[in-house]
């Protein structure tokens, strides 16, 4: 049974649009039946949400639904439905909860589960699975969920890009590696026009990717209004107002909502209003995807005055004009670009400086922009992929920039079995005072 | 003269000192139970009653721990992390790297020059580098927890447990009983792997002498001898390493009465 507990108040009103967004996209999946529509299990920050909206084809996003379960904290049912069939714990939560709960709508011939998390996800017709550096489940995930919807064909998307290597030349590797991106997803429109019956409308892929764009930028010049002193805006915001970026890209109404945040953001500004009165710490969220189950310890931080200006999750997007894209007028080939550099466009600043890496290149930037004084890391022990460096990133930080306060917290995105509050607010309460430490021998 | 009371309610016991002029006037160490608010109003008494005083004696009071957020006559809390910092500060001034080895976690702090937190890891929802393995021990081998220390100062040739993990070691250490290994064998492998994790953590926030084992793990000779072999180097153990949070606190307590 869920365990009733009282959401994380947002410091924006425009992220309390988003549980609508969040909605939305699940009774979308529900009613695209009616709708003549496909719907489609996706993954996020792949490269396919384009050819998906320019289709009408309706994504399901399972990393999305186990958020959700999360954060209502009843995703144990669905999470001990797929342990039953030996699925291990620590295989990715997200996967897991997503096909316990596939499982269950099997087993009731396709209805949604009674007391499924905001009405639940409707059944896919088809299957985006994506190869990439990423994120290893996102190969394995379809495929095991095939295993209880053998009736629902599964595409998967190889979208790779250049591994760091200090020594190579990654802009000698670039084209390769968007060539091969852009033939997977031409072969991605092609299985989408044999699964819908329509042919890709070439035109409004174009007009969506470029839509795309715009919206790249303009979440980009919202978040860095951020860095403004008090900031107006922190990451347990930031953990909502990525939604429309993330799961409604392409989407008018993902560019409306940063029209909106921008706004605002500039708003409070003007009105001198910070997150947090008054400011005593800025912290990068450096790495890690947040329990959703306890994003409330956003205002616990905030509540002592410390704030989060700026975090490297979710945000999947960067300047166009920063990437240095070639011209092109195929819209995929596009895409293959925009993803290859977004990966690729660190590599040059982590090149200088020696023994760095170009996520803690990241890092780095980041922290000097937005004039943090510490960084916090999470670590998901069901997330290998995104998770399995961040000692080595924390360490490789302290080496290469500065001796930083830096906090470690170790739990999960879904499995709430993993925390514990007293124990968290207290590396919290211990972490602030390493701060104030810090600050004092600064002088 | 001014008393201060430092209160530290841990997963185990709750522990009280009073200070007086910077020096301890009482102390006192209960376990903890199912109720952490009672727990340190009943150990907070306890050190008090030792030199006839009552609450409207002590000038301030700073509670930390488990359930140092349920005293609610503190004037303010504290994390144990910062009291531990604080209370090793205070009795190793050349101490820069704490271990604390609780009933339920342990932690490595790393001190500046003046005793503050330069930094600090926990070991996470794990019982292999606690005081919880040296419990689930003492329960196997039919012995006290106060027994255990001694006892493996006596081993022959320390069982070598191919798992640092509480619960898997217990099945082992029952498999390794019946093969004829001698308790006093046993402990001293439990000792050597609790002793890996801990200095884990320790590699983690950096290793700088000096060095000094904390907590109730901390009254274990042969874990705090594990601990110096698998560092490599001798460590500083206070007389009541137990109190030495509750220490931290009572000092935390008298700098804000002096600054205030």
């Amino acid at each position: 049974m869920a365990e009733e507990k009282k959401g994380r108040a947002v410091a924006t009103s425009t992220a309390a649009k988003i549980p609508k967004f969040v909605r939305g996209n699940l009774s979308a999946t529900l009613k695209a039946k009616e709708e003549g529509k496909k719907v489609a299990a996706a993954f996020i920050a792949d490269g396919q949400d384009e050819i998906m909206r320019a289709m009408d084809i309706v994504p399901a996003w399972g990393e999305s639904f186990s958020g959700v379960c999360a954060a209502k904290r009843d995703a144990e049912k669905y999470l001990q439905k797929a342990e039953s069939d030996n699925f291990s714990r620590s295989l990715c939560t997200y996967a897991t909860c997503n096909i316990g709960f596939d499982m269950m709508r099997e087993e009731l011939g396709g209805a949604t589960p009674e007391g499924a998390p905001w009405g639940g996800m409707g059944r896919p017709d088809m299957m985006l699975g994506n190869g990439q550096l990423l994120c290893d489940p996102r190969f394995k995930w379809p495929q095991a969920t095939q295993h209880y919807q053998q009736d629902v064909p599964v595409f998967v998307t190889n979208m790779y890009y250049p591994p760091w290597d200090p020594n190579a030349d990654h802009h000698e590797q670039e084209a390769i590696y968007v060539k091969y991106a852009a033939d997977e997803l031409r072969e991605t429109v092609k299985f989408c026009e044999k699964i819908t019956g329509k042919k890709m409308d070439w035109d409004r892929l174009a007009a969506t990717v470029e839509l795309s764009d715009k919206t790249w930028d303009l979440f980009i010049d919202t978040y860095e209004l951020r860095k403004h002193i008090p900031t107006p805006m922190d990451t347990g915001d930031a953990m909502n107002t990525m939604v429309p970026l993330t799961f409604n890209l392409g989407t008018q109404e993902a560019y409306d909502f940063y029209v909106d945040l921008n706004a605002e953001l500039r708003q409070k500004i003007a009105d001198g209003v910070g997150v947090a009165n008054p400011e005593k710490y800025r912290i990068i969220w450096a790495a890690g995807l947040p329990s959703w189950f306890a994003l409330g310890d956003f205002q616990y931080f905030n509540g002592k005055g410390v704030v989060f200006p700026v975090e490297v999750t979710y945000r999947g997007c960067e300047k166009i004009e920063r990437l240095d894209l070639p011209k092109t007028n195929d819209p995929l080939e596009h895409i293959a670009w925009r993803w290859v550099r977004y990966w690729t466009h660190w590599y040059d600043a982590a090149k200088k400086r020696p023994g760095s890496t170009p996520k803690v290149e990241r890092i780095i930037e980041y922290i000097e922009d937005y004039k943090c004084d510490g960084a916090v890391f999470h670590s998901a022990f069901s997330c290998r992929s995104w998770h399995a460096g961040i000692m080595q990133q924390a360490a490789t930080l302290k080496k290469v920039y500065k001796d930083i306060p830096i906090l470690i917290m170790e739990g999960d995105i879904v499995d709430i079995s993993s925390y514990n509050e007293a124990d968290t607010h207290n590396r919290i309460d211990a972490f602030i005072e390493t701060l104030a430490a810090s600050k004092k021998r600064q002088g | 003269m001014a008393f201060v009371l430092g209160i530290d309610v841990g997963s185990g016991y709750s522990k009280a000192i009073v200070l007086e002029e910077g020096e301890i006037r009482s102390y006192a160490v209960i376990p903890s139970g199912g109720d952490y608010r009672e727990a340190g109003r009943a150990v907070a008494r306890t050190a008090l009653e030792k030199l006839n005083l009552t609450f409207g004696d002590i000038a301030r009071t700073v509670a930390a721990g488990y359930g140092g957020n349920m005293i609610d006559f503190a004037d303010d809390t504290s994390t144990d992390i910062s009291c531990h910092a604080a209370g090793v500060h205070y009795l190793f001034p050349s101490v820069k790297t704490v271990m604390d080895v609780g009933a339920q976690y342990s932690r490595a702090i790393r001190l500046d020059d003046e005793g503050r937190i330069a930094n600090f890891i926990m070991n996470e929802k794990c019982a292999g580098g606690s005081g919880k393995f040296l419990q689930v021990a003492a329960r196997i081998l039919g012995i006290k927890v106060s027994e255990i220390g001694e006892l493996s100062l006596t081993a022959k040739k320390a069982v070598e447990f191919t798992t640092g993990c509480a619960v898997f070691a217990e099945s082992e250490a029952v498999s390794r009983i019946s093969e004829g290994a001698s308790p006093a064998d046993i402990l001293a492998g439990i000792h050597n792997a609790m002793a890996s994790k801990i200095v884990t953590l320790v590699i983690r926030v950096g290793l700088a002498p000096d060095c000094a084992v904390t907590g109730g793990g901390a009254m274990d000779i042969g874990l705090v001898k594990a601990i110096g072999a698998e560092l490599g180097t001798g460590v500083f153990v206070p007389d009541e390493p137990r109190i030495t949070a509750a220490l931290g606190a009572a000092l935390i307590a008298r700098d804000t009465l002096k600054t205030s």
